[in-house]
This record gives C-alpha cells, sequence and structure tokens, in this order.
C-alpha cells in the first residue's frame, strides 16, 4: 500500500442533484479499496436530488476507517461539478492549502432563475476559487463532454482530471476494472476515452496559485 | 397623475378594503383577478410603476387632471360635474321593448350606437345568480338582454379591457361613477406608453349612491329567496327606505337597515354621483319610474343624443325644476361627505411621499366647507 | 446481478450502510421482507427486491407500516425468518400492533430494522425510535460500522429466536446513507416451510393461539425474554473496547457516533487518555459490562444521538451499582457538554472532548474564515429546493394556488408527505399551510371542514400523495365524508412513490418484486366511500382550475384526482410530448402586464431568464416537454409543438 499524502485523505466531491456525485464517488471509493486503503463515503441525498446540493465526502485512510463527514477545514481536495457548489464547500471545509478541480458549467439555482440571487461571473469565481485554496484547476468537462455524445460523461473526466494531479493513486487500469463491473465493454471504451481527456485537462493547465 | 405599482395598489387600495372590484387592474396581467364580484392579487409582482395602479378608481385619481382631459378645464367641484344639458329622457317608440330599469334611455342608446356603428362593440354587465358578468356584445339585437340595474360591485372595466386585446377600436362602455372613473384613468394613457390606442368610443354613465357587495348580497337574499328568480332589484327615493326585490311571482321589501351594511367601505369615498366622466350619464326621475334623468357632457354625447331623437329610439322633455334641485342636491352632498370621510381616512391630498386616494385642490374643498386638506402627510 | 449478491465468502466490498443491511438479511437466510418507503430506510427493501428472485424470498412494499410489521409477523408465526423496514415514523404508525407483538412473542426470528434521521435531513422531525424498545420492552441493537450492520443482522436473528421476540435493530441517516467496506459472508441455502401451529395449548407460545392475555402471564413472560437478552447482551461481539486500561475518558456510543468518537479522539491525539467503548446492545444494558468499563474510567462522555437516552439508562445503571465503584462523574446531553438536537459531528464531539480533557481543536485562521465566508455569500448562491422540470405537482399546486386566491376567501390547504410538501416553501407557492404525518393533512381538513358553524368561512382543502392515500388517506376520507365536513381532498396521483424513489403502492399494476399486481382506482375507492369525484389531469391547467372552482361550490367532502406521471418516472424520462419554444417577439418579459411570470413566479427550472435579451428562453436540457408554461404565459409566447413518442415532430 503506497502512504497517503495525508492520513486520512479528505476528499470531496460536489454538484448539483442529477448531476451523477453519487456514481463518480463510488468509481473512486472502489479503484481506491482495490489498493487497500479504508474508505468511508458520506453522502448527502434524499430530497437533495431535487436541484439542490449534493455533496460525497471520501475518506481515505490507511488503516482506521473515518466518520462520513470531513470535520470543519480539513478538506485536501474539492472536485467540483459546478463553480458556486465549489464555493459552498470551501466554506465549510476549505483551508489555504486545500486543492480544486472545477468544472465551470454553472447550474442556476431558482433562487437565480427567479432573480433573488445573481450568479457571479466565472471569471469572479475563478479568481474566488484560486484565492481560497492552494492550487485550482478549472476545466470544461461539461463542454467536453456533450462533445464526446452525453454530458453525463463529464464525471469521468474530472474522475481522470483528479488522477491526474498525481494526488491519490488512480491508476487508468483501475480505473478500467472498476467501470467493467458495471458497464459492458463498448461503454467501457468510451469511459476510457472520457478519463483519459479529463486527465489531460489538468496536464495542459497552467496551474494556479 | 402619479402612478406607483401593484404593491402600492395592494397596500393602500386592496388591503385597507376601499377595492370597489371594479375591474380595471384585471385582464391586463396576470396578477389581479376578479372572481365572483372580487378583486384579488394572485401573485406579488415587483414592478415600481404598472397599469393595474395607474387605472385603479381609488388610487391617486387627481380630479384637476381627469377633468382637464375630459373637458378641457380644472375641476370645480359642481355637484353635477361639468355638462352642455339636463334633460329628461326614456326610450323612444323605435326600440325594442325590455326589463328596462328607469326609462330604458341606456338600453335605447347603446343599440343606438351599434346599430349606427358609431361603435364596434359595447361592453355591458348582467348577472347569474346575483353574481356579475360583463360582456363584450357587437350585435345591437343583443343590448336588451343587459336591462335593469344590478345592484352590486362588477368588474365591468375588466372586460373592457378585454376588447383591447381583442383588437376592438371603438368600444361603448356603461358604467357606474367609478367604473366610469377607471375608463377616463385608462384614456389619459398614464403610463406614457407608445403602443397607446383610446378604445372608448361612447362612455355612458349610470348615476350611482351605492353599490352591494355582490357576495353579501348573495348570501343575504339566497337566505330569504330563490336568487334565481330575481327580475329586478330598486331602491325607490325616500322616505321608503327600503330595497324591493321583484322576482317572478312576487315583489318583497327588505329594510335598508339591513342592506346597508353590504356597501362597500369604498363608497364611502366617493365624490360622484353622476358619473362626472362620461358622454352621458343616465339616472332615474324620482316620481317618474318610466322616465331617466339624462346629463349630455360632451359634444359627442349631444351628437348621440339628437340622432338617437331623430332615428325615434329616444324621447325627451324638460328636466323639472323641482327634480334638478333635488338631483344637485343630493349629488352635491355625496361629494361633500365623500371629501370628509377622505380626509377622516387618511386618504386625500396626502403630502410627501403619502399616497392619496383622491386628489382635489384646496380651493374647492374651502368652498366647500371642508378644512383643507394640507396636514395628510405621509403616513409611511 | 445485484451488488449485494455478488461476492464469495471473504470478499470484500464497498457497501452502503443500507446495504449492507440488505446483504446481512441474506446471509442470514431470510425469507420474508416487507416495509415501507422512508428515508433513510428505503434502500434496504429496493436492494431486496432486486435478488427476490434469485434468492427465492418474499419481498413486498407494504400499505403502511402497521401492515408491514403484520406482514412480517405472519411469515414469523409460520416459522419463517421476517424482516421489517421503516423509516423512524413508521414505528410510530406500527407501535400499536408491535405492543401485541410483544406481549404474543414470535417463533421464527423477527426483526424489524428502523432507520432515524438525526437532522431531519429527509424528514419533518427528528424524533427517535430508541424509546420505542424501552416502552414495547424489546431488545434494541444499534450497528456502529459498516461491517457490524451487515453481521449483526444474522445475529439478531438468533437472538430472536433464542428469546422467540422481536429484535429492533436501528440505523440512522449516516450510517444507512452513508458507504464503507464490508467483508462478505455465505449466502446459505435455506429450505424452511411455512406452517403456523395453533392446534397448542393456548399458553404454548409456538403452538397455542397467539394473543397478549393473560397479562399475567404475558407480561413478566416479555420481562424475562428481556432480562435474558442483558445476558446475552454480556458477550455480543459487537460490543468493544479501544483505548488504555484507565482511560481519563472513557467514551461510551453507538451507532454511527462510533464513527465521530473515534476520529475526535484521534484530532486531539488522546489515544492515551481516551478510550471508546462501542456499544452495540443499547437496551437492555449489559450490566457486567458497563460496570467493568466504569470502575477503569475517570470520567463518562456519552456519545449518541438524538436525545439522551443511553445516558439515562447508563445513569440508572450507575446509580443502582455506585454502592460498588463509587460515583462516576457521566457527561453527555442532560449537563449540556452536548446538545441534544441536530446530528452528531467528529467536530462536536471533538469540541465536547476537548473542553473535557483540556486540549484543543486546530481552527481555521480568523482571515480564512471572513474571507471565506464572504465569498459564500456573494459565490454561491442558495439553492433552495424546486419540484423537478415538468413535475406534475407544480401544475396542481398551481392551479390550487390561483383557484384559491382568486376565490378570496382565505382559503388554505393542509399538506401531507411527499415531495408536494415542498408546497410549503415560498419557492413554490407557498400553498401548502400545514405539515404533519403521513395521511393527516386531509384528517385535518376534515376538522377544518366541520368549523363553519363556529363561523370559519374559509375553503378548507388537503393535498395527499397516492401512496399516502392507501397509507393512511383513506381513513381520513372515511371520517370526512361520514361527517359531511365541508373540505377538498385533492389526490395528487403521480403513479409512484416518488419522493424516495418509485417504489410501487397498491395503485400500481406492479409489485416489489416486479410482477404482476391488481391495481386499485383511487378515484372508484373515493366514490364507493361516497364522495363526489372528478377526475383530471393537472398538465390541464384550465380543466384543473374549473374543477376546483365547481368543487368549492358544492356541499360535503369532495375529491379531486389530479393525475399524471412523476417528470422523474422511468416510463416518461427522456420522452417529450411537446418541443417547446419561446416567441421572443410576443414576451413581454419584465414589462407591465407579466413581470417574469414564468420565471419569477412558476419557476420551472427548465425555463431561464435571458438577461441579455430580456425575453424568457426554454432550456432544452432541462424541459421535458409537458407543455404547461404555455398555459400560463400571459402573452402567449410560450410555443409547443407536439412530438410523437419517437421525439420527432408530428407532421
Ligand atoms: C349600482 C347602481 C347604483 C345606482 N344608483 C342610482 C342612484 O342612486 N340614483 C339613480 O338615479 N340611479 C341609480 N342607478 C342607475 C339606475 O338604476 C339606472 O341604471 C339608470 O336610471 C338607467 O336606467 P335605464 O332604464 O336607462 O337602464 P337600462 O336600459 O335598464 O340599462 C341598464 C344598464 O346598466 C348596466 N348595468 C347594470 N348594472 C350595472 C353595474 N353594476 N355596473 C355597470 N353597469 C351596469 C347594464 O349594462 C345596462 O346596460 C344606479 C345603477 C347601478 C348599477
Ligand atoms: S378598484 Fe378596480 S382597479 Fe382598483 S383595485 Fe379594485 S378592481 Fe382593481
Ligand atoms: S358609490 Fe362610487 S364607488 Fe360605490 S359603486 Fe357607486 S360609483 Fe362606485
Amino acid at each position: 500500500m503506497t502512504p497517503l499524502k495525508h492520513n486520512p485523505y479528505n476528499l470531496v466531491i460536489t454538484g448539483v442533484g442529477g448531476q451523477g456525485n453519487v456514481m463518480a464517488s463510488r468509481v473512486i471509493g472502489n479503484m481506491l479499496s482495490i489498493h487497500g486503503y479504508r474508505i468511508t463515503i458520506g453522502e448527502t441525498f434524499g430530497a437533495s436530488q431535487r436541484g439542490g446540493s449534493v455533496r460525497s465526502d471520501l475518506r481515505i485512510s490507511e488503516e482506521i476507517a473515518f466518520s462520513p463527514q470531513i470535520p470543519k477545514g480539513r478538506a485536501h481536495m474539492i472536485v467540483a461539478m459546478e463553480p458556486a457548489e465549489a464555493i459552498r464547500v470551501l466554506g465549510e471545509l476549505g483551508n489555504p492549502d486545500v486543492k480544486v478541480i472545477c468544472n465551470m458549467r454553472p447550474i442556476h439555482s431558482v433562487n437565480v432563475i427567479c432573480g433573488d440571487f445573481t450568479y457571479p461571473s466565472a471569471e469572479q469565481h475563478k479568481e474566488w476559487l484560486s484565492d481560497l485554496s492552494g492550487q485550482a484547476w478549472f476545466v470544461n468537462t461539461t463542454e467536453a463532454a456533450v462533445k464526446l455524445g452525453n454530458p453525463i460523461f463529464s464525471n469521468i473526466m474530472l474522475i481522470g482530471a483528479l488522477a491526474g494531479t498525481g494526488d491519490l493513486p488512480l491508476e487508468r487500469d483501475l480505473f478500467e476494472t472498476v467501470i467493467a463491473r458495471w458497464l459492458s465493454a463498448d461503454k467501457v471504451e468510451k469511459n476510457l476515452v472520457a478519463f483519459d481527456k479529463g486527465m489531460s485537462m489538468v496536464k495542459d493547465d497552467k496551474r494556479d496559485g | 397623475m402619479q402612478v406607483f405599482g401593484p404593491n402600492e395598489l395592494l397596500a393602500d387600495v386592496l388591503k385597507k378594503d376601499l377595492c370597489i372590484g371594479c375591474g380595471a387592474c384585471t385582464e391586463i396581467c396576470p396578477y389581479f383577478k376578479s372572481y365572483k364580484g372580487r378583486t384579488s392579487m394572485l401573485f406579488s409582482c415587483t414592478r415600481q410603476e404598472g397599469r393595474c395602479h395607474a387605472h385603479c378608481p381609488k388610487a391617486e385619481v387627481d380630479l384637476d387632471e381627469l377633468s382637464s382631459f375630459m373637458f378641457g378645464k380644472a375641476y370645480e367641484g359642481s355637484p353635477l360635474g361639468s355638462y352642455q344639458s339636463v334633460v329628461i329622457s326614456k326610450a323612444g317608440p323605435e326600440m325594442i321593448p325590455g326589463n328596462f330599469q328607469s326609462g330604458g334611455t341606456v338600453s335605447a342608446l347603446m343599440t343606438h350606437a351599434l346599430m349606427e356603428r358609431q361603435i364596434d362593440a359595447a361592453v355591458l354587465t348582467d348577472w347569474k345568480g346575483l353574481i356579475p358578468v360583463p360582456e363584450l356584445i357587437t350585435e345591437p339585437g343583443d343590448v336588451t338582454r343587459f336591462a335593469s340595474s344590478k345592484y352590486v360591485t362588477a368588474p365591468t372595466v375588466s372586460m373592457f379591457n378585454k376588447s383591447k386585446q381583442l383588437g376592438y377600436k371603438r368600444v361603448g362602455i356603461v358604467g357606474t361613477p367609478c367604473q366610469l372613473t377607471a375608463i377616463a384613468k385608462i384614456r389619459t394613457n398614464p403610463l406614457d406608453r407608445e403602443d397607446f390606442e383610446d378604445t372608448a368610443g361612447l362612455t355612458v354613465g349610470l348615476f350611482c349612491t351605492w353599490t352591494l357587495d355582490a357576495r353579501d348580497l348573495l348570501k343575504y337574499l339566497s337566505a330569504r329567496i330563490d336568487v334565481e328568480k330575481i327580475k329586478k332589484l330598486d331602491i325607490p327615493p325616500p322616505p321608503a327606505e327600503v330595497l324591493t326585490v321583484t322576482t317572478v311571482d312576487d315583489e318583497i321589501e327588505l329594510p335598508l337597515s339591513e342592506i346597508r351594511p353590504m356597501i362597500p367601505r369604498a363608497c364611502s369615498v366617493c365624490p360622484d354621483m353622476t358619473a362626472e366622466w362620461a358622454d352621458v350619464s343616465v339616472g332615474g326621475l324620482e316620481g317618474s319610474p318610466g322616465w331617466n334623468t339624462l346629463i349630455i357632457r360632451t359634444q359627442k354625447g349631444a351628437e348621440l343624443i339628437s340622432k338617437a331623437e331623430a332615428s325615434g329610439f329616444l324621447v325627451t322633455d324638460k328636466m323639472p325644476k323641482e327634480s334638478f334641485e333635488h338631483l344637485s342636491m343630493a349629488a352635491g352632498n355625496k361629494k361633500a361627505r365623500a371629501f370628509r370621510q377622505a380626509m377622516e381616512d387618511g386618504c386625500l391630498n396626502n403630502k410627501d411621499d403619502g399616497h392619496a386616494a383622491l386628489r382635489v385642490s384646496p380651493t374647492i374643498l374651502k368652498e366647500m366647507n371642508i378644512e383643507s386638506g394640507e396636514d395628510n402627510v405621509g403616513d409611511t | 446481478m445485484s451488488a449485494i449478491l455478488k461476492g464469495k465468502k471473504g470478499d470484500q466490498r464497498l457497501f452502503m450502510g443500507n446495504e449492507a443491511i440488505a446483504r446481512g438479511a441474506l446471509e442470514a437466510g431470510v425469507n420474508v421482507v416487507a416495509g415501507y418507503p422512508g428515508t433513510p430506510s428505503s434502500e434496504i427493501i429496493e436492494s431486496l427486491s432486486r435478488v427476490a428472485k434469485d434468492r427465492d424470498i418474499y419481498v413486498e412494499w407494504s400499505v403502511n407500516e402497521k401492515v408491514a410489521a403484520e406482514v412480517a409477523a405472519a411469515g414469523s408465526l409460520a416459522g419463517l425468518r421476517s424482516m421489517c423496514t421503516m423509516k423512524m415514523n413508521g414505528v410510530h404508525v406500527a407501535s400499536d400492533f408491535l405492543l401485541h407483538l410483544a406481549l404474543t412473542g414470535t417463533r421464527g426470528g423477527m426483526v424489524i430494522v428502523a432507520c432515524d434521521d438525526p437532522n431531519a435531513h429527509s424528514s419533518q422531525n427528528e424524533a427517535e425510535m430508541r424509546h420505542f424498545a424501552q416502552m414495547l420492552e424489546i431488545p434494541l441493537l444499534e450497528p456502529g460500522s459498516f461491517q457490524d450492520a451487515k453481521d449483526l443482522i444474522k445475529w439478531a436473528f438468533e437472538l430472536s429466536e433464542e428469546l422467540r421476540s422481536i429484535v429492533f435493530i436501528r440505523g440512522t441517516t449516516r450510517l444507512s446513507h452513508a458507504s464503507g467496506q464490508v467483508v462478505l459472508d455465505e449466502l446459505p441455502e435455506t429450505e424452511r416451510k411455512a406452517a403456523f401451529r395453533h392446534d397448542g395449548f393456548i399458553l404454548d407460545q409456538m403452538t397455542g393461539s397467539v394473543i397478549s392475555l393473560p397479562i399475567a402471564f404475558k407480561h413478566p413472560q416479555l420481562q424475562e425474554k428481556l432480562q435474558k437478552a442483558a445476558e446475552r447482551y454480556e458477550g455480543c461481539p459487537f460490543n468493544s473496547y479501544t483505548g488504555p486500561e484507565n482511560p481519563d475518558v472513557l467514551i461510551i456510543t453507538s451507532s454511527a457516533c462510533t464513527f465521530y468518537s473515534i476520529e475526535a479522539v484521534h484530532m486531539l491525539d488522546l489515544q492515551n487518555r481516551a478510550g471508546i467503548l462501542k456499544l452495540t446492545t443499547t437496551w437492555p444494558l449489559p450490566k457486567r459490562l458497563i460496570k467493568k468499563h466504569l470502575q477503569t474510567a475517570g470520567q463518562i462522555l456519552v456519545v449518541e444521538e438524538v436525545l439522551p437516552f443511553m445516558e439515562e439508562n447508563l445513569k440508572v445503571l450507575a446509580y443502582e451499582i455506585a454502592s460498588e465503584i463509587g460515583i462516576k462523574p457521566i457527561l453527555g446531553k442532560r449537563d449540556g457538554t452536548l446538545p441534544s438536537h441536530g446530528e452528531m459531528r467528529p467536530d462536536v464531539v471533538a469540541g465536547a472532548l476537548a473542553g473535557i480533557t483540556g486540549t484543543s481543536v486546530d481552527q481555521r485562521s480568523e482571515e480564512y474564515e471572513k474571507k471565506v465566508n464572504e465569498r459564500v455569500f456573494f459565490g454561491a448562491p442558495a439553492r433552495d429546493l424546486t419540484f423537478c422540470p415538468g413535475c406534475p405537482h407544480r401544475a396542481s399546486l398551481w392551479s390550487i394556488e390561483n383557484v384559491l386566491q382568486m376565490d378570496n376567501r382565505q382559503g388554505f390547504v393542509c399538506g401531507d408527505v411527499g415531495c408536494y410538501t415542498m408546497g410549503l416553501s415560498p419557492s413554490n407557492f407557498g400553498t401548502l399551510k400545514t405539515a404533519h404525518s403521513m395521511g393527516s393533512g386531509t384528517g385535518l381538513a376534515s376538522g377544518f371542514g366541520k368549523l363553519d358553524r363556529f363561523g370559519m368561512e374559509q375553503p378548507v382543502l388537503s393535498v395527499c400523495g397516492d401512496s399516502t392515500f392507501f397509507h393512511t388517506g383513506i381513513p381520513a376520507l372515511v371520517n370526512a365524508v361520514h361527517h359531511g365536513s365541508n373540505m377538498i381532498m385533492v389526490v395528487l396521483d403521480n403513479s409512484g412513490t416518488a419522493m424516495t424513489g418509485f417504489q410501487p403502492h397498491p395503485g400500481i399494476e406492479k409489485n416489489a418484486m416486479g410482477d404482476v399486481a391488481k391495481s386499485i382506482d383511487i378515484a372508484k375507492v373515493c366514490e364507493a366511500i361516497g364522495a363526489k369525484v372528478r377526475v383530471e389531469d393537472p398538465f390541464e391547467v384550465e380543466a384543473t382550475q374549473e374543477a376546483l372552482f365547481q368543487l368549492l361550490e358544492e356541499e360535503g367532502a369532495k375529491v379531486l384526482v389530479l393525475k399524471q406521471v412523476c417528470a422523474l418516472s422511468p416510463e416518461k424520462k427522456w420522452s417529450k410530448k411537446f418541443e417547446m419554444s419561446v416567441d421572443t417577439e410576443l414576451c413581454i418579459g419584465e414589462e407591465c402586464g407579466c413581470n417574469r411570470l414564468c420565471t419569477r413566479i412558476f419557476r420551472c427550472p427548465g425555463l431561464v431568464w435571458d438577461q441579455e435579451s430580456k425575453t424568457a428562453r426554454i432550456d432544452s436540457i432541462l424541459c421535458t416537454g409537458c407543455g404547461v408554461c404555455a398555459s400560463i404565459c400571459p402573452a402567449n409566447a410560450i410555443r409547443k409543438t407536439p412530438l410523437a413518442a419517437n421525439g420527432k415532430e408530428v407532421a
């Protein structure tokens, strides 16, 4: 078992109901399980499926299993499927050293749609995210996923991007092993393309901070 | 005229029980709707200025502005308003007979105007089981269907708004003074809209001392009679003190003391008895049930009357002096009472940020021996 | 093959707590499973229903929790192993039956899994079920890890069969809905034959008639069972202690709080000073085990959710043994060290532990705290829950709201439990004015509808989902009809228990195991009860409002069934009936005459306000093509083009 950068390593996957949060956290959890780490995933779903924020906390550790919630201010990595959700999670779990990977496609909430709240510009979000983290990557996975045929690939790209940071041992063949448990061969192929695409997004990205 | 938005209309009129249910704020947007004689606001609207407020006859009615729009001069506060002449009238021999309230003048004029194509359509008011139902008609033959007075709050102006949407360009309307105040406000293009068109082809006013809340009256009468059988309501002149209800098989009298509690609060601040913002205004003639009092106010009104007379739709005669004096006194009294009440309620000539229901020049108030309304400062 | 069937003995799997419980039930050889959906418990039966055919077990979604308990009890009385699942509210519903079942006893093993929802993530209260174990005098177990959640089920069945009593297992949201690793055991081959014996001696629990009388015999028998349970709990392998031999602070905890306690000790680096007693057997408490640990400890901190249930029972025990071990300070909720509401979290426990031990938790710098809070305020606009695009409830509540406002008599709607409870929020018109338990909206309306004699003139409505209708809505309607209450019950029939994930109910032609089932027609039931009934499609806005106006005119109890399938239902997803578009020429937007009625008030997420063009726009990804917005637009600017089933425009 390769030693972890932090023990426990606290990873958050966040987004909006319907974006496929739960699936992404399960794939990552299963990949890391194969390495022999202890995994606990805490997630908030239920009513939040209906347009609310969704968050999965992954606790990755070497010996003891940790709690399903990351304590305040103690995230190491935040993978956000939506920029406002990245900010929201930073509010609770952020710290000056946290890393952030953020898909920049916004999803407006009813409060924004109806005009009670305004939604900040992408530039503004980027500035804040960089300022509140130690390192931040901004990617456009929704766009790339639509090009690949389905917005749902966005998740897989984000897993690829997370792998690309090298913070956690998320090897490509592990990814293949895990998704092959659920998907047919032709779908596995497409998902691998998405994974690679995500990985390259982080590698090509000029790093902030 | 000051124009505010839906929130002010809600706060200053609906919530203060000053709404008369005329429907001027409805059929122009999805927020105000009229149902069973009452107007309600369905959802909140955030606009600062709106036609709902601009049209309302109980919000920021500047009598000087209305007068200069209609008659090109300031409001004088005279009991009967501006007019050319006052006569008595009734439907002429050419008019189809009907269940007229008094002389049938109103029905005759509308029939004639439709026949002569002076108007394309008419907004008239019917009721079903005492619930008022305004309708838009285009056939002269349909007018008599609406004969007789519905002594209830009616959303007649809503149908005028609708006629505009439907594209009618010259529409005749019969209405109470409050309804015609709304029509006059609408005609001034209060929001200065570029696409505005004045589609009021003819305005026929009805005299009015007060009306009754439709739902209250329904509740009261349905406990006593079969409302489907009602043919006519009437309020005979004093000292009768009754409301007579004529049904298909009976006529009953109900004491006004039981009826008066159903008068909407909005009527207490209404200074207009003779529909001052109409082309012609029509009322009863005390002691002569088959006749009407007819006030001819505008040139358009005068022309219509002479044509209707010439073609046998209307018969006119001289107004007896005694009746004229009686009418003036009654109208003057209502006016003074209303201004006094409005002042007392704090909705007359409000200053600063205050919202008034009525605005009238202080000189006139002084002439009428009502203390100046100048101390009505904003009640925010 | 479903996840919970995959894998052989010794394999490790990442399971959600509820899946672990389901797998545990299979490993225990369960035969009969019944329950009523309710977050956070629903996935247990969902997982089991998928493998029912493979494992040859019987699984059903019952009409309500009381009936679920009865169905499961029948399995037990016929000698089978049976399990019953529900959320905590369900225990209240089932408790009348359970009170009797506790006294009569069971035969085959019977386990009831009830899941609490501390913090009310998906509930309207955070009441807990543990006190029921005490009231009913039956044993309770609370798993403190994912592995325990699985393994405990088998142990519980064995205990149930040994005692011939129901055994309660308590789940909580953070265990049921979190995932962790679980090592699998074998799936046994069971062959049990069902038979109900009733020919034996009346007092023989295994062969005689099943009845809770005579109480003078049955009640002491029940209490003996409880004592026996306490005895078995002494050696329960799911209780464990980790920490120094003589800890300064002994944390006694259970359930998901075990995680928080472990983490708190870790955060404060107190491994040498603090010990953790993970107690799975929380009622009745194993006296000797407790005594052994209390003896060794300096102070005791009890960590549990939500109320001080364990704490109070521990204190009673501690008092009883005080003469032997002396008086031990027991901290917890009663002295305010920990709150008795909301859920525990690692930080909360760490904070309490830090206070007791004089240590401290690392905090974020004040500067970061200030900065991040400011940015959350501006950068993360609120995300109120709302109905999905194309949700029939939005259309239904829209019509109800319009009608009640127009009617203008301060009419109101008594709400119930389901997605439509969101109708309480201003984001969803705020149409609902009350919300209590299942079916209670109609019960309340039945009462309000009789208050006319005291001068109440307001129209009274209730809303009730289809599943709720069968659950407890029917008796409330019977009451209203029989007593001539003036009210309208609006049944929001979206063909499934949508809130908790489309479990079938008696109105649907399919059961939990996917077999064809007889469906029960709601409108016919209401007619048979004697109510005047109208059925409308809520997407037909005008007809729906017309029906409501008409029903408002009628005396007595009336029913309006608004029938339209949930937007999320598998049959509907991805199939648009209309292609929607906005004619930007006609859209009047913010101007007088509309002021963004669709995006500001109606608020379907499929409609977006375009800041640049100042008109509404359809988000074609989110829009489900239901067509309702076309009927609310005052400018007729929203167009609907019919699509054929294949998604192509109809020629
Ligand atoms: C509420 C009310 C109060 C009145 N109070 C007085 C009064 O105090 N003194 C007095 O002299 N006259 C009063 N009138 C007028 C009077 O009752 C007759 O309407 C008038 O004399 C015309 O008679 P007519 O025979 O020409 O009318 P008809 O030929 O019978 O025609 C009546 C017309 O009135 C219209 N109408 C009926 N009810 C309403 C309504 N609620 N809102 C708008 N239009 C309506 C119909 O569309 C119809 O065209 C009142 C009328 C109303 C509606
Ligand atoms: S008086 Fe007429 S315009 Fe004013 S609020 Fe009432 S219905 Fe609307
Ligand atoms: S008294 Fe005035 S406000 Fe009342 S109905 Fe008559 S005209 Fe309208």
